[in-house]
């Protein structure tokens, strides 16, 4: 069997990743030390917890490559993939959510979206049919069936969730009425 | 004002607080109608495989933060049903245990090994009086525990530490979470520097935020609910819904019960159990007051010890442990649910979460204000009411009112809630994950948080799927903040004295802990 065993390479990136964050993203990221002096006094400088949290990456990654967990699972090609998938599926659902209302307003309505989104259709439009489409989408990869029924019930729960959350409180914000 | 006068008034807050309705003329105060929604809530969600008290923990908070606001009025409201759900879930888990062979969550899954087969003798409803009455007890004897510990300790730790200790104090605590959990002592090292890291994006005391990359989006630095939720919740949402790909979804059907064995529990047997009961409280309790030993262990353990026990002790017709023995149900059950108070005597007495559930009501107390777990908790202030100590014995209060409905409605609950194991996970989780990102959603009202969350949900994923727990992960990104401000206030109280954690003797043999700790853990096998 290979020296470099699944989990001595994680210690080794733990090690790497350590390396990088001391000698490169904490001198370049942060403008003070690990002490400083402030008007005339010394104190503890922005740069010191980051230090500690970097040698406790590093003392970490260093026993994980010195005392590596006999049987320990990996991260696998299909794990990758699965990350991917899952990344795809809520992408397109957040893009759906977040342009989905502006689209529908300005195909059928007169004003713009943001003079729209704090009344009911407009403001339920991108929630829900995004929403719908995430609940739909994550069935979908996770049984591989794609029925219509599952979309119905995918709407539905996004339906009653934004009841659920806008009915009883007027200042809450469903997505994506904030950033629109 | 003494201690007494903060402890009737704690009882008062909860009782004679904000009424929610008039019941025949009876104030009916909204502290416990919420720890009653909490306490059947939990219950729901402890009986569905695939959700967990957490869960509906996380997903509550910002939805009870919008209903009652930051003042200090909202905290006992709150904390009474998150309690209410932290102990529901305890007592819900073993339901589906019993009646399907699937535990409802990790903890009860010694419970499926004596529960099932009874239920397959046709003795389900004596089973679940059996996990029923030992959860109670076993809760009973560990929230009597917490409130004569975590005073206690409390003000022990106000007398002895100041700050160079109590930075030393941080330093062991997290060294300890890293070193116990999972199998490897450099992972669980590794998951809690990430969590220091991440949780310092931003907020030092510099003008410039720190380790930003200059990124505008992460100059207010990582939301701490979009960590937590992303790493405990997205993350075990994107395992599950894998498994589920990979193996199929699997659907949960009731086995024919047998017949002709006795359904009832008699007090002979209920007096046989008390020993293991007893043991298995003991062992939760004690494990649970440690911070980052969780209740799946509790239940082991004391699993464990009932069975060499009760194969001394058993007459020889009854069931040995694994064939449907109520001792053993009762040795889980009473072991898992003894967690759940003890784990509050690291929260109250020294601001550190010891568990999942521990991370979420140390998140509302900080979202709520007015209320800093911790040592000044239970400091008396002359003839000044301390308002901490009277929302603390307010929450011993809900605590034992949990208590209450456990012995007196936690039955009924168990025997009706069966049906939430037939829920389909393939349905349940992309809901759950909805529901998560709506609930980060409408407290940080912005898609980056969204995107945020899903983030720490791939690093949670990852973490699982690499056997590295999220758990110091999430209590680093916690303290993380203490430990620096505390470790800054030490430093200038000494004189800028760099060696401040040498000088005590107390802060010094607590770093010598901390590294004996860790060497100790390294001894362990790594298979």
């Amino acid at each position: 069997m290979s020296f470099m065993t699944a989990e001595r390479w994680l210690g080794l990136c733990a090690i790497l990743f350590a390396l990088v964050v001391l000698f490169v993203w904490i001198p370049n990221d942060i403008d003070t030390g690990a002490f400083e002096k402030v008007r005339r006094r010394l104190t503890i400088g922005d740069s010191l917890g980051p230090m500690v949290a970097g040698c406790v990456i590093l003392i970490g990654g260093l026993f994980t490559m010195l005392r590596p967990e006999e049987g320990a699972p990996t991260l696998k090609r299909a794990n990758v993939i699965w990350m991917l998938t899952l990344l795809a599926v809520i992408g397109a659902a957040i893009a759906v959510m977040r342009f989905g209302g502006p689209v529908a307003a300005d195909l059928f309505a007169d004003d713009p979206y943001r003079a729209l989104r704090a009344t009911i259709p407009w403001k339920y439009i991108g929630y829900v049919s995004g929403g719908g489409l995430l609940v739909y989408l994550l069935i979908g990869v996770s049984t591989a069936s794609w029925h219509p029924r599952y979309l119905a019930l995918g709407l539905t729960a996004a339906l009653v969730m934004a009841l659920l959350y806008d009915l009883p409180f007027e200042d809450l914000l469903l997505p994506p009425n904030g950033d629109v | 004002m003494d201690i007494w006068d903060h402890v009737v008034l704690g009882i008062q807050a909860v009782f004679l607080g904000t009424e929610a309705f008039n019941l025949l003329g009876l104030p009916i105060s909204i502290t416990l109608v919420m720890v009653l929604a909490g306490f059947v809530l939990g219950i729901v969600v402890g009986a569905t495989p695939g959700l967990a008290g957490p869960m509906a923990m996380a997903i509550a908070l910002p939805v009870l933060i919008s209903v009652f606001g930051f003042s200090d009025d909202a905290f006992l409201p709150v904390l009474g049903f998150l309690i209410g759900v932290m102990k529901g879930a305890t007592v819900g888990g073993a339901v589906p245990a019993i009646l399907f062979n699937t535990p409802g969550t990790p903890d009860a899954y010694m419970t499926t090994l004596d529960g099932f087969p009874m239920a397959q003798k046709g003795q389900t409803k004596k089973a679940l009086k059996v996990a029923h009455f030992a959860s109670a007890s076993g809760d009973t004897f560990s929230d009597i525990v917490l409130i004569l510990c975590a005073p206690f300790l409390a003000v022990l730790v106000e007398s002895y530490l100041d700050l160079p200790e109590k930075t030393g104090l941080l330093l062991l605590s997290l060294a300890f979470i890293s070193a116990v959990i999972g199998r490897s002592v450099g992972k669980g090292l590794i998951s809690m520097g990430l969590g220091l890291l991440a949780a310092m994006v931003a907020n030092g005391e510099d003008f410039y935020p720190r380790l930003t990359l200059g990124a505008p989006s992460l100059a207010e630095g990582f939301p701490i609910a979009a960590a937590v939720l992303g790493v405990l919740i997205i993350g075990e949402v994107f395992r599950s819904l894998e498994d589920l790909a990979r193996d199929g979804t699997s659907s949960v059907s009731a086995k024919s019960g047998g017949q002709g064995q006795s359904d009832r529990l008699t007090g002979a047997e209920i007096w046989r159990m008390m020993p293991f009961i007893g043991r298995s409280a003991a062992i939760g309790t004690a494990i649970g007051a440690l911070p980052g030993i969780g209740s799946t262990l509790a239940a082991t353990l004391g699993y464990t010890s009932g069975k060499a026990r009760h194969a001394r002790t058993k007459a020889p017709d009854a069931p040995a442990f694994g064939e449907g023995a109520n001792e053993g149900i009762a040795a889980t059950e009473a072991a898992n649910s003894s967690v759940s108070g003890a784990n509050l005597i690291p929260v109250l007495s020294l601001g550190i979460p010891g568990n999942a559930a521990a991370v979420f009501l140390i998140l509302a107390m900080d979202s709520i204000g007015g209320f800093n777990p911790g040592p000044s908790v239970f400091r008396l202030s002359g003839d000044d009411v301390n308002t901490e100590m009277v929302l603390a014995f307010g929450l011993f209060t809900t605590m034992f009112l949990a208590n209450g409905l456990n012995w007196t409605l936690g039955g009924m609950f168990m025997r009706g809630v069966g049906i939430m194991a037939r829920v389909p996970k393939h349905i349940l989780l992309p809901i759950v994950f909805l529901m998560t990102l709506t609930a980060i959603y409408v407290q940080e009202t912005s898609l980056t948080a969204v995107w945020i969350t899903v983030g720490f949900g791939i690093l949670g994923y990852i973490m699982r799927k690499i056997r590295m727990s999220p758990l110091p992960f999430v209590i680093a990104f916690i303290l993380s903040a203490k430990l620096e401000d505390t470790a800054r206030q030490a430093f200038a109280a000494t004189g800028a004295d760099p060696f401040f954690l040498f000088k005590s003797p107390i802060a010094l043999a607590f770093l010598v802990m901390t590294v004996g700790v860790i060497l100790y853990s390294l001894r362990k096998p790594q298979t």
